[in-house]
């Protein structure tokens, strides 16, 4: 018998692998059979609704009919107003931890308020952004309330994942660069920025995702139940997808079945599309890196 | 690149210098039983006057009253009438709340369809709803209902900030009295009536224009020798259904401009239509069209 025959005991774990092997893999495909059955399910029942007036029509007769225009664009705004507010500030940061910030409690202090800003329930975010922003800062209820709201609720998402695409530039790249003779600011500028480029676009593309999908923190801060015109500056109200998809699902009697599920798959269509753009957007600049 | 991003943050500041120009936006919130006539009415009055937007949100009497006391709102819409402490809480901050009433609601009690009960007293209904109170199946009424699970009266109500639920519990509870614990409570007039409708055993309560077909609407008689009267905006209009109530909006001191407008516009004969139309009693019978 050679030593490299197969034992029974070889045999026992090799079927103990080939058993873990498969539960694991089932467990990866228990992952994505939610993903599948939500955008089937969606699909189906939201798709006949979809039509060209439904995307760019008022809605009439009591929200009944018509189409979802005002709460489409109210989405686009926010979404976009948000992202004006906080990627500069969660870049800048970003940069200022990962570049300049010494070691000390300070910066430990600092990165424990973003965890902890991160973990905060968005209904609390809510609350805060109707006390500082409505009433104190007295934007009323506005989308330029709403969406500093949302940009202080996602803040967090873009914080931590600029950090990590900062930190994924090698050391060497800066210190080759200060051996140079380059300051701080141009090493930044030069070199790091452009070698994180795609990482920082992934954070924008999460924060657009959740910030298109959330309800709490607009609804007391600047969404309404209904508008009869479309915003015209971030000191208007505005009506959000989000917020029509409970109010149509939960509050308003007489709405066709499909109404739901054709808003529901008008905001999750948006969300995909700017992930997309995102993606493709990354995926090209990553194709200019040298390294 | 850099040119490019300084022309987009530009041009989207100058874009959005700020509130719309010209038109004038009136904020109003509150009842949910309101809201859906509150939006119609922002509709209509679109085409009545196009340079005001008025914008409408939901959230219940008690969120547009306090939101009329922090005077983030022009108008706040109540399915009751504003309690002394809120009045008082109003003028602290400086706002004299000045009040209207818009319409008025049946609150119908609602149960299944297969459900054959003819009728019901306040006092049953009370025996019913209440804490401690005698009534808990269905048998006890004298009637089977299909379905129900031992014949248990699943009770169906409203989150408690919700004036249908402080109504209800005014007109039919009685002040001494407490819902009994294990109630359903709904967030909204519509569902209520859409759990009604899924659950054989329940009864619910709910605004008369969340009528459906697939839910059948109870006879309510005021006392044992009172006809039963089934609610519509007759009864509702005359007082003779005994669980009608008024319905509110309150303003921010004497309107003014363009809300002392929209409020006329509101209590005229086309606003009031607008109420008809969406199943509540409007506040005097109308002329024929």
């Amino acid at each position: 018998m050679s030593q490299f025959t197969a034992t029974p005991r070889n045999h026992r774990q090799h079927r103990r692998q080939s058993v873990v092997k498969a539960i694991f893999l089932l467990m990866t495909v228990l992952l994505i059979v939610p993903v599948l059955l939500i955008l089937t399910f969606l699909i189906v029942k939201g798709a006949p609704v979809l039509s060209f007036e439904f995307l760019f029509a008022m809605p009439e007769n009591g929200m009944t009919a018509g189409g979802i225009l005002p709460a489409l664009v109210g989405t686009v705004w926010l979404v976009t107003v948000a992202l004006l507010a906080s990627v500069p500030v969660g870049v800048a940061a970003a940069i200022y931890l990962s570049e300049y910030a010494p070691d000390n409690w300070l910066t430990r202090a600092i990165n424990l308020a973003i965890i902890n800003l991160a973990g905060v329930p968005s209904i609390v975010h809510a609350l805060f952004g109707v006390g500082a922003f409505v009433l104190f800062f007295k934007f009323g209820t506005s989308i330029l309330a709403a969406s500093l709201t949302l940009a202080i609720m996602t803040l967090p998402v873009v914080i931590v994942s600029t950090l990590e695409a900062l930190r994924s530039v090698p050391q060497a790249f800066r210190e080759a660069c200060w051996n140079m003779g380059a300051t701080r600011w141009q090493t930044i500028r030069k070199v790091v920025l452009p070698n994180s480029v795609s990482g920082i676009l992934t954070g924008v593309i999460l924060e657009v995702s959740r910030t298109a999908g959330e309800t709490a923190p607009i609804m007391f801060t600047g969404a309404a139940f209904f508008l009869p015109f479309l915003p015209q500056g971030v000191l208007d109200q505005t009506m959000a997808l989000s917020l029509h998809l409970f109010v149509i699902s939960t509050q308003v009697p007489g709405v066709p079945e499909g109404f739901p599920y054709g808003v529901a798959l008008v905001l999750i269509s948006l969300v995909l599309l700017m992930n997309a753009i995102s993606i493709g957007f990354r995926t090209w600049l990553r194709g200019r890196k040298k390294w | 690149m850099r040119t490019a991003c300084v022309v987009l943050c530009l041009s989207v500041l100058v874009a959005c210098g700020g509130r719309s120009g010209s038109r004038k936006a009136i904020q109003n919130k509150g009842s949910d039983t309101l809201v859906n006539v509150a939006q119609t009415w922002a509709e209509e009055y679109k085409k009545v006057n196009p340079n005001v937007a008025v914008a409408v949100s939901g959230g219940g009497t008690g969120t547009g009253l306090s939101a009329l006391i922090n005077g983030t709102v022009d108008i706040a819409n109540a399915s009751r009438k504003m309690e002394p402490k809120e009045i008082e809480l109003a003028r602290k901050h400086g706002i004299e709340p000045v009040e209207f009433i818009v319409g008025y609601d049946a609150l119908a009690v609602y149960v299944h369809a297969k459900n054959p009960l003819p009728s019901l007293t306040m006092a049953k209904l009370a025996e019913i709803y209440a804490d401690g109170g005698s009534i808990s199946r269905w048998d006890q009424l004298g009637v089977d209902v299909p379905d129900a699970k031992d014949s248990k009266i699943v009770l169906v109500s409203r989150q408690n900030n919700s004036g249908t639920y402080a109504y209800f519990k005014e007109a039919v509870l009685g002040k001494d009295r407490e819902y009994r614990m294990g109630t359903l409570d709904m967030h909204g007039s519509k569902d209520v009536v859409d759990l009604v409708h899924k659950t054989p055993g329940a009864i619910g309560y709910s605004g008369l224009a969340y009528h459906t077909d697939e839910v059948r609407m109870i006879p309510i008689a005021k006392d044992d020798d009172s006809p039963a009267i089934i609610p519509c905006e007759k009864t509702a209009l005359d007082q003779s259904y005994p669980i009608a109530r008024p319905l509110f909006m309150y303003s921010r001191g004497q309107p003014e401009g363009e809300v002392k407008a929209y409020l006329d516009w509101i209590l005229s004969d086309a606003g009031q239509r607008v109420i008809a139309d969406r199943g509540y009693a409007p506040v005097r019978p109308l002329p024929e069209k």
